[in-house]
């Protein structure tokens, strides 16, 4: 469904990321890691169009979506969250929510100025779908509650589950766990995996090895922009490679 | 709809439309007019505003409405309601023109630029003298046209009608723009001023959104421009300056950017207060700035969160 | 072609004037990160007091100068402490307080002083030509003492700790604090130097032109172009962006009209601001 060609991104001398081939398929969940500053954030810029690759493409359900803009692409169905958590603080958790749910609704502008029939009917629409999604991460009993006001392990499910209002074919994760309490872990870690069942595939950036271990179907390894690894997680805890790479920097396990 | 929950509104509009009834003296009718003129410019700069997009050009845009129609009925014949109309149509042009590669700017950036870019249409104003009079402007603007119903015939010349139709247009213009940031689209605007990059990557098109709002707001400074020509007669460039633009700013942050009502309050009150304090004679301006003062130290949240304080003030 | 190379050295000579006003505004702006408005009723009221302390009180021109700048520096650190240092750092209610004090000090100056014209005395009477060009001596006195200050300034930037302190401030205020500047000092510090030229610039102007309440407009808007042109917080670029900006209203009003220049001058500040704004110098 969404594939990378020769991938590579370089910032004057710096080369960020080079040469990736990565592809992912409905109903599966990828995982990308690799030490910090291995470029996997970087990855996912070049995928959603936050940056525009120096070399490669990005196919995304056969079609060349590399180098557009991020909200072409997000219309399409390639949906990404951010490490350091976006959420729109001065909204209440469900206002939050609905803002992308508008995206899902499709509504006129002259319909919502002159609040027509249609436009109240869409409008419900998209209220009642926030709503399932927030039920979805189970913060519904907090949805009247202001986004600033949320605790941390809150705040990273309220943008998950922004991003999962806007429809997404394929939504990219990027360290959805930080800072998480074990209890919150494992809730979020069902919530992805329930996410995976429902038919939206995911890429997952994430330095919790256990999690990963776990959740992922697959895992790429990266370090220093390359791909030095691919395969089950099974496999990769086997592969010298990849243990260099993170004994290397000194973290393995969660 | 259930008219019961709007019989506060309805009561507000029938006092408003009383109002100038009960207020037979000229002079006081024209401050009641140049409330309305700036209500609606300042409202429509909000309705800009919610996008995080401050523009310190207003008053420009209000310019090429005013002239637009001026000109257009003066050296075309076209009819005044359709001028007015056409006046606002020019600025809703000339912000599309330029509101694609500026809205991409930020915030600091646009309202240097929206400063400039007002000074530069006054600059154009005066300089391009066969079509705009210059400096001395434009006299004798035919007032706005006699509109005949129900067998009655009502002329423009004198004050009290253009008080009613500019409190009428007034009033849909501000329910154009209190819809607009009741519905989904004011939300989205907000979302874009608290985080355009997460916006971005949840589909929405914050360029288009920031656009339209941007051209619907300066359309609006057109038409009133275009109004404020016709009424006035007379349009200098100087009306239009950086500082009425700096005014009208002023009006929005005083009143209170978070609610709508803020907009309507501040440029109310805020051009009420010159002429209440007209009295000082020179000293006018220090009662200005010590009302100024006075919201910005100890209002933050500006006039509109006038009784939340006093609330909060009387509940200790 | 003698009036070119005239327009040529009139624009120069003007520009430094714009650089003046603009150093004191890219001090305050990237330091106090207020929109200060009304420097340029500072720069007024700086012409203000040299006209009165050289005219009324009989004081040496060049003193009269000084002591102004000092008056002014005074104002600006009081301004500091008790209007701006509640609102650094946030542009909307800076911004307020700038438009209140514009009306306050315009207002005060023009119910003080009248709007009579006045000017500042010369400070050396008599004209300089050379090659055919006419240079005033009091406008060439002019830029002495703007690129003597700009010199100064540059070398309190770099050597001494408050310049360094500045330096700081405007580029990371909380990594600043943590290495332990007091940032209200340096506030004061950069509203006192600003107020000061612009003193300067007011004074200096009020000499070849005239003192006038209304005069602090233009020169505020010259000051917020030269900054958005050479970069704000980049002194090379004030002085890079007032010599461009005093060239293009020397040489243009030759072929149109000084509205033109002001036009020309103007939209190309918004091109910069849409392409490049950062400015030519600036690296934010």
């Amino acid at each position: 469904m969404l594939e990378t060609r020769k991938l590579t991104k370089n910032f004057k001398g710096l080369h960020a990321v080079t040469d990736l081939d990565l592809s992912i398929d409905v109903g599966e969940i990828v995982g990308l890691i690799g030490p910090n500053g291995a470029g996997k954030t970087t990855v996912f810029n070049l995928i959603t169009g936050f940056l525009k690759p120096t070399k490669g493409e990005v196919i995304f359900d056969g079609e060349d979506i590399t180098g557009k803009k991020p909200h072409v692409i997000a219309k399409r169905g390639v949906v990404r969250t951010f490490q350091l958590d976006r959420i729109f603080l001065d909204f209440s958790v469900i206002q939050n929510v609905v803002t992308a749910s508008h995206l899902y609704a499709g509504v006129g502008f002259l319909e919502a100025v002159f609040d027509t029939s249609h436009y109240k009917e869409k409008n419900k629409g998209a209220w009642d779908h926030a709503m399932k999604i927030l039920e979805f991460v189970k913060l519904e009993n907090k949805k009247n509650e202001i986004a600033r006001n949320l605790s941390h392990g809150h705040q990273k499910l309220l943008a998950i589950a922004v991003g999962l209002a806007a429809n997404p074919k394929i939504l990219l994760l990027d360290e959805p766990l930080g800072g998480m309490n074990p209890a919150e872990v494992d809730s979020t870690l069902k919530i992805i995996g329930e996410i995976r069942n429902r038919g939206t595939a995911i890429l997952l950036i994430e330095h919790n090895m256990k999690a990963v271990m776990s959740t992922c179907d697959r895992l790429i390894v990266l370090n220093f922009g390359e791909e030095i690894a691919r395969g089950t997680p099974e496999e990769m805890q086997q592969n010298n490679d990849v243990i260099h790479a993170y004994l290397g920097v000194g973290k393995y396990a969660a | 709809m259930k008219l019961g929950k709007y019989w506060g509104y309805i009561l507000l509009i029938i006092v408003v439309f009383a109002v100038p009834v009960v207020v037979r003296n000229d002079y006081y009718l024209h401050i009641l007019v140049l409330c309305a003129i700036n209500i609606m410019l300042t409202a429509s700069l909000r309705s800009i505003a919610t996008s995080g997009q401050i523009s310190l050009g207003h008053a420009g845009f209000m310019c090429i409405g005013a002239y637009a129609s001026a000109i257009m009925s003066m050296k075309f014949g076209v009819p005044v309601y359709a001028s007015m109309l056409l006046g606002g149509v020019t600025a809703l042009v000339v912000a599309a023109i330029i509101s694609y590669p500026i809205t991409r700017v930020k915030t600091v950036y646009f309202v240097m630029l929206t400063m400039f870019l007002g000074t530069v249409v006054t600059l154009v104003v005066t300089q391009w003298r066969s079509l705009t009079g210059g400096t001395t402007g434009i006299i004798n603007i035919p007032p706005l046209g006699t509109i005949s119903i129900f067998g009655l015939s009502i002329d423009f010349s004198s004050k009290m009608p253009n008080l009613y139709f500019a409190i009428i247009l007034m009033l849909i213009i501000l329910l154009f723009l209190y819809r607009i940031d009741r519905s989904y689209i004011g939300s989205t605007l907000q979302a874009i001023s608290q985080d355009d990059t997460l916006v971005a990557s949840i589909g929405i098109n914050l360029v288009k959104y920031k656009i339209i709002m941007f051209c619907i707001g300066c359309f609006i400074a057109g038409l009133v421009g275009g109004f404020y020509a016709h009424y006035m007669s007379v349009i200098v460039p100087n009306s239009f300056s950086l500082f009425y633009s700096i005014y009208l700013l002023v009006y929005m942050i005083v009143g209170g950017t978070n609610r709508f009502a803020g907009a309507i309050l501040g440029a109310f009150i805020l051009t009420l207060v010159p002429e209440v304090s007209r009295v000082f004679l020179e000293y006018q301006p220090f009662i200005f700035v010590l009302v100024l003062y006075l919201v910005i130290f100890l209002l933050p949240g500006g006039l509109v969160s006038l009784p939340k304080y006093i609330l909060s003030r009387i509940k200790k | 072609m003698e009036t070119i190379s005239q327009a040529i050295v009139n624009g120069l000579m003007m520009g430094w004037i714009y650089v003046l006003v603009a150093l004191g505004l890219t001090l305050v702006f990237s330091i106090m990160r207020i929109v200060q408005f009304a420097h340029g009723e500072v720069y007024m009221l700086g012409g203000y007091c040299t006209y009165f302390f050289s005219v009324i009180f009989g004081v040496n021109v060049y003193l009269a100068l000084l002591l102004a700048a000092l008056v002014m520096g005074l104002l600006g650190v009081i301004l500091e402490r008790f209007l701006f240092r509640r609102f650094r750092g946030q542009v909307e209610g800076s911004m307020v307080v700038a438009i209140g004090l514009i009306l306050l000090l315009q207002t005060a100056a023009s119910v003080g002083f009248g709007t009579q014209d006045r000017w500042v005395p010369p400070f050396i009477p008599g004209v300089l030509v050379v090659w055919g060009v006419r240079i005033p001596w009091e406008r060439a006195i002019n830029v002495i003492i703007c690129i003597t200050l700009v010199v100064i300034l540059f070398l309190f930037i770099r050597g001494t700790k408050m310049g360094q302190s500045l330096v700081a401030v405007s580029q990371d205020v909380d990594a600043a604090t943590l290495q332990g500047i007091d940032v209200n000092r340096v506030s004061m510090a950069s509203m006192a130097i600003g107020c000061a030229l612009a003193a300067v610039a007011g004074g200096l102007v009020g000499a070849v032109f005239m003192v006038q309440p209304v005069m602090g407009g233009y020169a505020m808007q010259e000051g917020i172009a030269v900054i958005i042109l050479g970069g704000l917080g980049s002194i090379w670029g004030a002085v890079i962006g007032g010599l461009i900006l005093g060239l293009i209203d020397g040489m243009v009003p030759l072929v149109a009209s000084t509205t033109v220049a002001s036009i020309i001058g103007f939209v190309l500040i918004i091109i910069i601001l849409i392409i490049k704004p950062q400015g030519l110098m600036g690296q934010k």
